[in-house]
């Protein structure tokens, strides 16, 4: 306990810097500034505003990098609520009672409620990393190649349980990823591999293109198709602070929406993205009048929120413990670490203590951030809302250009983003989602590097993988989970989930 | 074609896509060195997945064949070809021309992607994001973009 303290106190000391409070703060406003405005996402902006971190020492770089991640989660519940379009992916379910709630003229409760749901959440799980932190870092030292590439498996095997749509479809797509992942020089012999000759593709796909090119450009030729109608909320906004019923209400499903999300959260494979549609359903079924859910109440976006905040949070445990990133915006997050020398993984918190606790501990102020600076600039963000996407795309593209071509001062880098922008374009219109391709792609290389390393070891008996007992436990819990993916019983209950 | 081959044309196309993918990664690690599983060598990993891809993309497919699914959405060209034009005309001046030319270029051919496009209220829009452009990321924060090339 003495440790926690006196970790987070050294990390308080460095997050509460003037420089790294600014940073934290242009952070969360960018966080939230993309995430209320619909098609834009963290991966493409982090991965535009990479370039702009390398002036910056490395534990600033990476509190605005966390800033923007878990702004964004902030400013989607805003949109969601005021326009009924999610303005992030894990806002989705925030628009069932959210909106409802606005169109009754309750929308200052419901951002209220969201924002101090979120809060609590954002507390909760700065705790918890604080305090898993040091024993997953034990833990991730008694792991051999064997159990890294085993937990792998159990992430990969996570995301796609957790992916929309058809299973096969996703089991392709992280397969396509790890096969993407595979181009580029060798890792032993640095033969070079399908590189086609060309040069620039010997260092193998670089993710930052990749990442920009599906989830930056295929996004907007995507949202140029669908046409969207706005339904910006007329009616006044109202008071912000919740009546005391309504914090009455939402104090059981914040706590429940806070456990679920920061379980969820920390399990490899983006399980953070389900944590609100956890929480929904579990609201709605203990409820005492399940009808109401859909109709305006303060339950359905309480616990959502929460769940959400606490999964945005907790996701970045497995990263700086074991260095293995959870979801595309971590991957992202080890780009930001490698280029300033540090590697991700359990000696992080040894040799940049710094770092890590300065990290975790500005996520707690930038939560108070967000509380304090969101509330009073929601009526920015409505005029923002009302800025056509005829206007907004071209803004984003020359931002992604500009980001893009930055990172290496690189032609060949923005080319490479028009092509994956093409390639993701192509795997939305043939019903593939993209998020588990990219999760593959990140997690391939180690994946690779450590099956190898295994293999050499156990002189390629691959019993080495059933042999190690955490191994063996890591691959069963995988394989159950297959399973009861592709049981038709759950199949059914997991559309339902999705399409709630 | 597949209109009519298959009753879930749009699984039908996302199987044979997978199979051209694994197509050509299976060309191109062809003439990658194995090795055994003791000492794996640069082709063994390449070419299982891409092996594993074309397994996937042959189940997909058969599937397509016997179950009712959605038909291919419509492919409308506008979107794609004007937005990855864009870029491609970013790529092209961004050295030769600098992000001065560049940046209204990119933005107004980009513009032209969405069918409700307004060419007054873009070139003026272009314009003056290009000044913010230049103003955030060369004066403030210091990236070395070209703005002019020949200066």
């Amino acid at each position: 306990m003495d440790t926690i303290i006196g970790n987070l106190a050294l990390g308080f000391n460095t997050a509460m810097s003037l420089q790294n409070l600014g940073l934290c703060f242009i952070g969360c406003l960018v966080g939230t500034l993309i995430g209320v405005l619909p098609g834009v996402g963290p991966i493409a902006t982090i991965a535009m505003l990479l370039p702009i971190t390398f002036g910056i020492d490395p534990t600033g770089a990476l509190i605005m990098l966390a800033g923007i991640y878990y702004g964004a989660q902030y400013g989607g519940s805003t949109t969601a609520i005021l326009v009924n379009i999610p303005g992030e992916a894990t806002s989705v379910v925030t628009t069932l009672d959210g909106h409802q709630m606005a169109k009754q003229g309750r929308a200052g409760v419901a951002l209220g409620v969201a924002a101090i749901g979120s809060f609590f959440a954002g507390t909760v799980a700065t705790i918890v990393i604080a305090a898993l932190g040091l024993p997953l870092t034990k833990l991730a030292l008694l792991f051999g190649p064997a159990e890294y590439f085993s937990l792998m498996v159990m992430g990969l095997v996570c995301a796609i349980v957790l992916a929309r749509g058809s299973i096969v479809k996703a089991i392709a797509m992280i397969v396509f990823g790890l096969l993407l992942s595979t181009v580029g020089t060798d890792l032993e012999t640095g033969e070079d591999r399908m590189t086609m000759g060309i040069a620039e593709l010997s260092d193998g796909v670089d993710f930052a293109v990749l990442a920009m090119g599906i989830f930056g450009f295929a996004e907007i030729i995507r949202n140029l198709e669908n046409v969207e109608t706005r339904d910006v909320v007329r009616n006044k906004i109202g008071r912000l602070l919740p009546a005391w019923q309504d914090i009455k209400d939402s104090a059981m499903p914040v706590l429940r929406g806070t456990g679920i999300g920061a379980i969820l959260g920390i399990l490899p494979g983006n399980g953070a993205v389900l944590g609100p549609f956890a929480s929904y359903t579990i609201e709605k079924k203990i409820a005492k009048d399940p009808s109401r859910f859909g109709k305006g109440a303060i339950e359905g976006v309480a616990g959502p929120e929460a769940a959400n905040n606490a999964g945005a949070q907790t996701a970045f445990i497995p990263l700086l413990t074991l260095g293995i990133p959870p979801n595309a915006v971590m991957a992202l997050m080890v780009g930001a670490m490698t280029i300033h020398g540090i590697i991700p993984g359990p000696q992080v918190m040894t040799k940049n203590p710094e770092l890590f606790w300065g990290m975790v501990a500005s996520m707690w102020i930038g939560n108070l951030m967000l509380l304090i600076i969101n509330l009073p600039l929601v009526g920015i963000w409505v005029r923002l809302l009302k800025v056509p996407y005829r206007l907004l795309f071209p803004a984003i593209l020359i931002f992604c250009c500009i980001g893009i071509y930055s990172i290496n001062n690189s032609v060949s880098d923005v080319l490479g983003t028009a092509f994956f922008g093409l390639i993701g374009f192509t795997l939305i219109k043939f019903g593939f989602e993209p998020a588990p391709m990219l999760l593959g792609f990140v997690l391939g290389k180690l994946m690779e590097e450590k099956l190898r390393q295994a293999l050499i070891i156990s002189r390629g008996s691959f019993e080495t993988f059933i042999d190690r007992p955490i191994s063996l436990g890591l691959l069963v819990v995988a394989v159950i989970l297959l399973v009861l993916a592709l049981l038709p019983s759950i199949q059914k209950g997991r559309d339902e989930v999705f399409t709630e | 074609m597949l209109q009519k081959l298959f009753r879930n044309p749009q699984d039908a196309a996302a199987g044979l896509f997978l199979v051209s993918v694994a197509a050509f990664f299976l060309w191109q690690s062809s003439s990658l060195d194995l090795g055994t599983l003791r000492s794996m060598g640069p082709g063994m990993l390449p070419r299982s997945l891409a092996l594993i891809v074309l397994g996937l993309g042959c189940l997909i497919m058969f599937n397509a064949s016997v179950t009712v699914g959605p038909a291919l959405e419509s492919w409308q060209l506008r979107g794609p070809v004007f937005v990855i034009g864009s870029i491609l005309i970013f790529a092209l001046l961004i050295r030769s021309a600098g992000l001065l030319v560049a940046g209204p270029l990119t933005m107004i051919v980009g513009a032209y992607a969405s069918d409700e496009f307004r060419l007054k209220e873009t070139l003026i829009f272009s314009v003056l994001m290009t000044a913010f452009c230049i103003l955030l990321f060369k004066v403030m924060l210091k990236l070395p973009i070209p703005v002019i090339a020949f200066m």
